[in-house]
């Protein structure tokens, strides 16, 4: 594993894939949160007849090195026209953002496979290095690309470190940042050009089709584990190098598998799709099973939530008549016989009931546990006939709000009330300190 | 990839305005019963039924806001024709590209992405923009590793972003033909309810059980023209032929039936015009050039020179007044 | 019956709570205002009316049967900003789509419902725009070519969203003019408005919210000080925040 990282063949890609991601990453970060996370399809499709430029110019030299150079600076600069595109599109020819995007990365894509068809025919080495171009090659990287990507990787994060604080407010109420000149002016362009720097440091090892894939999934699968600013752009960065990396890896495994299956038919797996592969999977994983935002954890605690809906209005009920049969319960509650068995079984264990000769009753802890909710019932409709409610409506919705209400709410609730003690139906409201 | 443009082609070595005298001379002959097609007259013919068949779908597309999922499933047609291909390989062992093959993994790349769209966004609750960026990137990834190992051709991937015009035959005119024939029935015979609710979703929600239809079926036949496509210009370059020609015909048109004769016929006219030039540029300077990629810059010059005619004659009409 | 029943209706949105528990029902016959603050949930009112926005919990019954029964008499008229007026279709046209539900087997109109079109856009003053690109149009007449499209669907019930924003006086006063001939008529019309000086002398009913119900009754009966204090007045943060909680409960965030 650590000859990844060492060894001199291996090392430029797999140090130049993590670097490239990260910058990705982070900048995704920024465009997700202004919800134009398809711009970064739109800016690496333009960066394309760049790089074919920038070879073509090469290649009017003769010259071999520098290639890569004359490449990025292409590409940056066709990234530059093509946002300039867009915005005149969508301003003067009152073009939707959709389709402006859609046209200007369809056009430049085909005056890119223009130029390296015609490459193609003046000179065929350039155009298979533009060729690398579209799906990412990590594997011929050298210890310069560490060097050069490494260099704008830092470049990136600096602007960052040093620009959060007015970053972060203009991500989160652009106009309101700007009106207020927390923002200066130069801090859009300046995200704009390192939004650009960072898919053009990046198409190398990603490719212009799938860049955006690594803009967008980092970013997406860090905000399932924070909201907060800072710690998204850590867990973004976090995962776009370990995409980098891992994709790197199963590249060079998967091709050299296939060399050894299909030794005559000279085989590889480009980076690229096995970067965005692992990056894709990171963030599906993410969206599922994130601790807060998670699909499944927010399942369970959906479930969980209705469970302990149901125990409560046991309960409840049980506390009403002090003592209980199964069968009354069952008419109170309404519930399929066997469940209803089995969350007073629970509900025993747990101590809040106890069961003697066939009937149910709440134990002083279920006592008191019983007593809350309906306090909380009957403080939520003290406060909404308060506001105004109809009489016959309060209960209804004091039914559900029972087993919502935090024990700080319902002690600003009895505070705003001046702690009432009878219901809107005239019922006693059982005291704060008799529940606790 | 030069194999098509032979000495054997009636087109090598013209000029490009003998281009189209030798066409029409040809046309004479093959209404006269005689001879086969040529290379050039097969891809202005599939270049010509890709501009129809996008042409048609590209302004409902535009008008919904449907662009960038258009895209999205530009992309997604790959990992459709594969999964097509290897169902096909294990139960009917047939290696063709027909009708068959093109609908099964068209339908398959819609709905893969209008699931995983559609999960995303509800069920986990993600923003739209990034549900789609996420989705197509991943399957496309997905596609071209798949592609790599099972059809272990390596320029395989390259010609799906790119297209090979050179490379087509018949069979392929055939598909394209029919791929046209079925967009425009589809555009004709459903024009007041794809106007409706491009216009005004919410009231043609409100209004039709018919209009529920329409959205997966227009789906379903983007990917499928997408498909039907990908072997000439690729699938990128199709986004040019849905997109562009729409957006140059409404400086100057605005019904929407009149959009829809316009838009292809722009279509049409920057096909004919940009095989035309890819053959002179190949007879007088020995250049051979992508012919996609020709059209496709063609498109993307075409419109602000539009938007110049245009302001043009607005003007001249302001002045008039 | 009513013109409009709704009970227990609860929105959520994201993880906060755009209408809470909303239950009033309206009578027949006459022109009912919707007001309150920003936020309020007036315009997802009348959304989840026509079936646009789907419901956590609650009832509608519109003309006494559920939305699906009742579509074709029933006219929703949205915000201008939420169209799209570049939209390369003329103004009789757009009018015309009020009759798609009587459209032929191919979803075609018939010689008479162009008829009913441009009468209708007679009625609105609109017979010279209508063969203009709605982009050539102004606000007011906007707002006209938008109800003729309801006129010529000939509903029971008009849900009008913000009317009269942008629109010129005179335009609204001939809006105002045809509503009543409406309701003298029998139909029943509810607009979400801005501007509570118009209230008293267009409306019958008022109808105010605040993610809840305020109040809802004659205007001679509702709109009173205490009762628009209640509604735009900040009182209500504790009820904000418990209706956000239970709606991120639901949602599994909390």
């Amino acid at each position: 594993m650590f000859e990844y990282f060492t060894d001199p063949v291996l090392r430029a890609p797999t140090w130049g894939c993590m670097l490239m991601c990260l910058a990705a990453s982070l900048m995704g970060v920024l465009s997700f949160l202004n919800k134009r996370s398809l711009l970064g399809e739109g800016i690496s499709h333009a960066a394309y007849p760049g790089v074919v430029a920038g070879m073509a110019v090469c290649a009017i030299d003769a010259a071999d090195e520098g290639s890569l150079f004359f490449a990025l600076v292409g590409a940056l600069l066709f990234s530059i026209i093509g946002l300039w595109v867009i915005d005149r599109l969508e301003k003067k020819g009152k073009v939707h953002s959709d389709a402006a995007l859609c046209f200007m990365l369809a056009s430049f894509f085909g005056i890119g496979t223009l130029g390296a068809s015609f490459l193609q025919g003046a000179r065929p080495l350039m155009a298979q290095r533009v060729q690398i171009y579209l799906y990412g090659q990590a594997a011929t990287m050298t210890d310069i690309h560490i060097v050069i990507y490494a260099a704008l990787s830092a470049l990136i994060v600096m602007f960052l470190v040093i620009s959060y604080r007015p970053m972060q407010a203009l991500c989160f109420d652009r106009v309101y940042a700007q009106s207020l000149m927390i923002v200066p002016r130069y801090l859009t362009i300046a995200t704009f050009v390192l939004m650009l720097l960072s898919i053009v440091i990046g198409i190398r090892s990603v490719g212009v089709v799938l860049m955006s894939g690594m803009f967008v999934a980092p970013a997406v699968a860090a905000r399932q584990w924070t909201d907060r600013l800072s710690t998204l752009l850590w867990i973004a960065a976090i995962i776009g190098v370990a995409s980098g990396l891992l994709g790197n890896i199963l590249s060079v495994e998967a091709s050299q598998k296939l060399r050894i299956y299909f030794p005559h038919e000279r085989l590889s797996l480009p980076t690229g799709p096995m970067i965005v592969l692992t990056g894709s999977a990171i963030a599906f994983l993410s969206l599922l099973f994130a601790p807060r935002r998670g699909a499944i954890p927010r399942l369970v605690r959906i479930l969980s939530f209705r469970v302990r809906t149901v125990e409560e209005n046991i309960l409840k009920s049980v506390w009403k008549s002090k003592e209980i049969s199964l069968k009354d319960c069952r008419a109170c509650n309404h519930l399929w016989p066997p469940s209803l068995i089995f969350l007073l079984w629970r509900m025993q264990r747990q101590g809040w009931m106890t069961q003697a000769y066939r009937r149910y009753a709440l134990t002083p802890d279920g006592d008191r546990k019983a007593a809350r909710i309906v306090r909380l019932h009957r403080l939520w409709e003290v406060y909404l006939a308060d506001l105004g409610w109809p009489e016959e409506s309060v209960h209804r919705t004091a039914e559900e709000m029972e087993h919502i209400l935090t024990p700080e709410l319902e002690e600003r609730l009895a505070g705003q009330l001046h702690d009432p003690k009878l219901d809107p139906h005239a019922q006693p409201i059982p005291e704060h300190d008799v529940v606790c | 990839m030069l194999f098509a443009k032979t000495a054997l082609s009636p087109y090598w070595d013209l000029h490009f305005f003998e281009i189209f005298a030798q066409i029409g001379q040809r046309l004479l002959l093959l209404f006269q019963g005689g001879g086969i097609l040529a290379a050039d007259e097969i891809q202005i013919l599939v270049l010509g039924c890709i501009s129809i068949s996008c042409g048609v779908l590209g302004p409902v597309l535009v008008l919904k806001k449907m662009t960038m999922l258009a895209n999205s499933l530009a992309h997604t047609i790959l990992l459709g024709l594969a999964i097509s291909f290897l169902i096909s390989r294990s139960m009917f062992s047939s290696t063709g590209f027909d009708m068959p093959h093109l609908l099964f993994g068209a339908l398959i790349a819609a709905l893969l992405t209008v699931f995983s769209t559609y999960v995303l966004t509800r069920l986990f609750r993600l923003q739209e923009d990034a549900s789609i960026g996420l989705v197509f990137t991943a399957l496309f990834a997905l596609g071209i590793v798949v592609v790599t190992l099972f059809t272990r051709d390596v320029h395989l991937s390259v010609e799906v972003v790119m297209g090979n015009a050179d490379a087509l035959r018949f069979e392929d005119l055939v598909v394209a033909a029919d791929l046209a024939l079925m967009n425009g029935l589809f555009v004709l015979l459903f024009f007041w309810p794809l106007q409706m609710s491009s216009f005004d979703s919410g009231q043609s929600m409100m209004m039709g059980n018919r209009l529920n239809l329409l959205q997966p079926l227009l789906l379903f036949l983007t990917a499928a023209s997408c498909i039907g496509a990908f072997r000439a210009v690729g699938v990128l370059l199709v986004l040019s032929f849905l997109v562009g020609p729409f957006l140059i015909a409404r400086l100057f048109f605005h019904r929407l039936w009149h959009l829809l004769i316009v838009t292809p016929a722009i279509g049409i006219f920057a096909s004919l015009i940009g095989v035309a030039l890819a053959r002179h540029l190949l007879s007088v300077y020995g250049l051979a050039l992508s012919t996609g990629g020709i059209v496709s810059t063609l498109i993307a010059l075409l419109y602000p020179a539009a938007r110049i005619v245009s302001k043009f004659s607005r003007l001249k009409e302001l002045k008039s007044n | 019956m009513n013109a409009i029943e709704i009970e227990g209706l609860t929105i959520n949105y994201d993880q906060t709570s755009v209408l809470w528990d909303l239950s009033f029902s309206l009578p027949h016959g006459i022109i009912c205002g919707i007001a309150g603050p920003n936020g309020a949930g007036k315009s997802t009112l009348l959304k989840a009316a026509v079936g646009l926005v789907k419901p956590q919990s609650g009832r509608i019954a519109l003309l006494g049967q559920p939305l699906r029964k009742m579509r074709q008499r029933i006219a929703y008229i949205p915000q201008r900003e939420s169209i799209d007026w570049d939209f390369p279709i003329t103004a009789s046209d757009v009018v015309l789509m009020g009759r798609y539900h009587q459209f032929g087997f191919w979803g075609r109109p018939r010689p008479a419902d162009r008829a009913a079109a441009a009468c209708a856009l007679e009625q609105l003053g609109m017979s010279a725009f209508a063969d203009r690109q709605i982009s050539q149009l102004s606000g007011g007449q906007q707002q006209r070519l938008f109800i003729a499209r309801a006129l010529v669907q000939e509903p029971d019930l008009f849900l009008m969203d913000e009317p009269f924003r942008g629109v010129d006086l005179a335009t609204e006063k001939s809006i105002i003019e045809l509503l009543r001939r409406l309701k003298n008529e029998g139909k029943t019309i509810l607009i979400v408005f801005h501007d509570l000086h118009m209230a008293q002398s267009y409306f019958d009913y008022l109808l105010l919210l605040n993610r809840r119900l305020i109040a809802c009754g004659p205007i001679e009966a509702t709109l009173n000080s205490q009762n628009i204090s209640r509604a735009f007045g900040k009182s209500q943060s504790l009820f904000e925040e418990a209706t956000a909680l239970s709606a991120k409960t639901r949602l599994g965030m909390k």
